[in-house]
């Protein structure tokens, strides 16, 4: 098994935080900082060094997440992926993103995503089937998962 | 003969315009001009700014001026302001050029009222192609334009009107859409926080039953989750493809066991279902692919596989979940939750819903109605 990866929850629902992050300990990684808000997030950013941020699209701020994966793809990591209940909202570009994982996920499909990333971050391309649920950005789709 | 007189010797026409020449008494052309209701000028533009040589009485009922008012004169005296300049100046074009014109004109009467003036203007030359006059004819044409206006304006307001209503349903329906995405996204919020208590409480349990007991429970609100997201991904929120679906289910629940001595053998046509059988269709499909899994694979190290067909014949959908593992015998009786749960739903979609033990294994049979496929759903 490769080296656990650090992730940072951006997320304004705590229930949701709290659960994610559980999850994502109970999968062997490590949850480096949760944030609220966008200026929470880039300050975590900035601070962490994350591997992972999932960042979902509205915090409490308002539909900041995509400024919060603006800010992070200028500072050059983590990698980020999002999650949110609404993935029109992402523009065609990701703003950078590896993908998106819509809301509601399932238990199974985030550790099959969790599985995924470790590998997508350790020792890209990842050798696992693309797991449900998780929608790769144009950008990866093409190094990640050719046709 | 005289009118032969008059094409060889245009000064004749001058002649009778004005001064009641000789000449032109007996002239039958000249006497239809001057008698035609159609008012008519003809002007020469050999003399110094092309004054009117000629003008019937037509022409003097229809502007108000006297003869002697105009004889002489350069017609521009029936412009006036609101005379469209850009049409005079197609006139001089083609007065300048010699050529002959058609043309609407607002023109001016002597007492300044208005009328529009449907001019004809044609040069007339004598055999060696010398320009000698213009001859132009009026007609009143201010009914027709006055109606032609009204057209247009009605039609503008109409179109206005139109727009006015495009705009407000535009903004109804932006309205509507947002409405929708709002509630879509608390109901995907909703339905993962509620996966997320079941799964907090599930961590603080200890008794293995009550834990499965709850693992179930959420295995349920999944499937009920990926209905909704499912469904508010696609184009179409009326149908719901349950053989995507169950391709997911599979794959999801075996990567999840960790069990790689399981295979899935899937042979599923593109079936749809209208979007309010969906809900049912995946909690049948979940119960009966879960309850494979859990129950006729108990051995965690025994190898098996598990088996879903979907299939369309003749308005039915048929569901075949199978599996090559411990049997009917071994599985929970027919008074489980789980069972019920799928006689239930089965009735509620007019299914038949068949048991078969095909030792080794279990095969359930799921029948149930689904009206004729639409176009472009069919492989």
């Amino acid at each position: 098994m490769s080296e656990p990866l650090k992730v940072l929850i951006v997320e304004d629902e705590a229930l949701l935080a709290m659960e994610l992050e559980s999850l994502i300990e109970e999968a062997g990684h490590r949850v480096v900082g949760w944030a609220m808000s966008s200026d929470e997030a880039k300050t975590m950013v900035d601070a962490s060094a994350a591997d992972i941020a999932f960042v979902d699209i509205h915090l409490s701020d308002g539909p900041t997440g995509l400024d919060v994966a603006e800010h992070i793809r200028r500072s050059g990591q983590p990698m980020v992926v999002f999650m949110t209940a609404n993935p029109k909202r992402i523009p065609e570009n990701f703003a950078g993103a590896v993908g998106v994982i819509s809301k509601p996920y399932t238990m199974n499909g985030l550790m099959s995503a969790l599985r995924y990333l470790q590998e997508g971050v350790r020792r890209p391309p990842p050798s696992s089937a693309l797991p449900t649920g998780f929608t790769l950005s144009p950008a990866f789709a093409t190094v990640w998962a050719p046709a | 003969m005289d009118g032969n007189r008059t094409r060889e010797s245009p000064d004749a026409w001058h002649m009778t315009d004005d001064l009641h020449a000789e000449q032109g008494k007996g002239d039958p052309f000249a006497a239809a001009i001057r008698a035609t209701r159609m008012s008519m000028i003809i002007t020469d533009p050999r003399k110094p700014d092309n004054p009117i040589v000629f003008a019937n009485d037509s022409f003097l009922r229809l502007t108000g001026y006297a003869r002697d008012e105009i004889i002489g004169r350069n017609c521009r005296f029936l412009q006036g302001p609101e005379t469209d300049a850009e049409a005079v100046a197609e006139v001089r074009a083609a007065v300048a050029d010699g050529t002959d014109i058609s043309i609407d004109l607002l023109n001016y009467r002597k007492d300044g009222s208005t009328f529009w003036n449907a001019l004809y203007l044609s040069p007339v030359s004598n055999d060696k192609g010398e320009l000698l006059f213009f001859f132009a004819s009026q007609l009143d044409v201010s009914d027709r334009k006055l109606s032609e206006r009204r057209i247009a304006a009605d039609k503008e307001r109409f179109e206005e009107a139109v727009k006015e209503r495009t705009r407000e349903l535009e903004a109804a329906l932006e309205t509507q859409t947002a409405l929708l995405h709002e509630v879509d996204h608390r109901v995907k919020n909703n339905l993962q926080m509620i996966s997320s208590l079941i799964l907090m409480q599930s961590r603080t349990i200890s008794d293995e039953a009550v834990k499965n007991s709850l693992t179930t429970m959420l295995e349920r609100i999944e499937a009920l989750s990926t209905v909704h997201r499912r469904l508010y991904q696609s184009k179409d929120v009326s149908k719901f493809d349950v053989s995507d679906f169950a391709r997911d289910l599979v794959s999801d629940l075996l990567a999840a066991s960790g069990r790689s001595q399981i295979s899935s053998k899937l042979d599923l046509e593109p079936i749809v279902v209208p979007a309010d059988k969906a809900t049912p269709v995946a909690l049948i499909v979940n119960e009966l692919v879960t309850n494979a899994l859990k129950h006729a694979f108990r051995d965690e190290t025994m190898p098996g596989s598990i088996g879903v067909k979907m299939s369309q014949p003749d308005g039915h959908l048929i569901i075949e979940v199978s599996d090559d593992g411990a049997g009917m015998d071994g599985n929970a009786g027919d008074g489980t939750f789980g069972m019920r749960l799928i006689r239930q739903l089965g009735r509620q979609l007019h299914a038949d819903v068949e048991w078969r033990n095909t030792s080794p294994g279990t095969q359930v049979v799921i029948k149930m109605p689904n009206g004729p496929q639409h176009e472009g759903d069919a492989p």
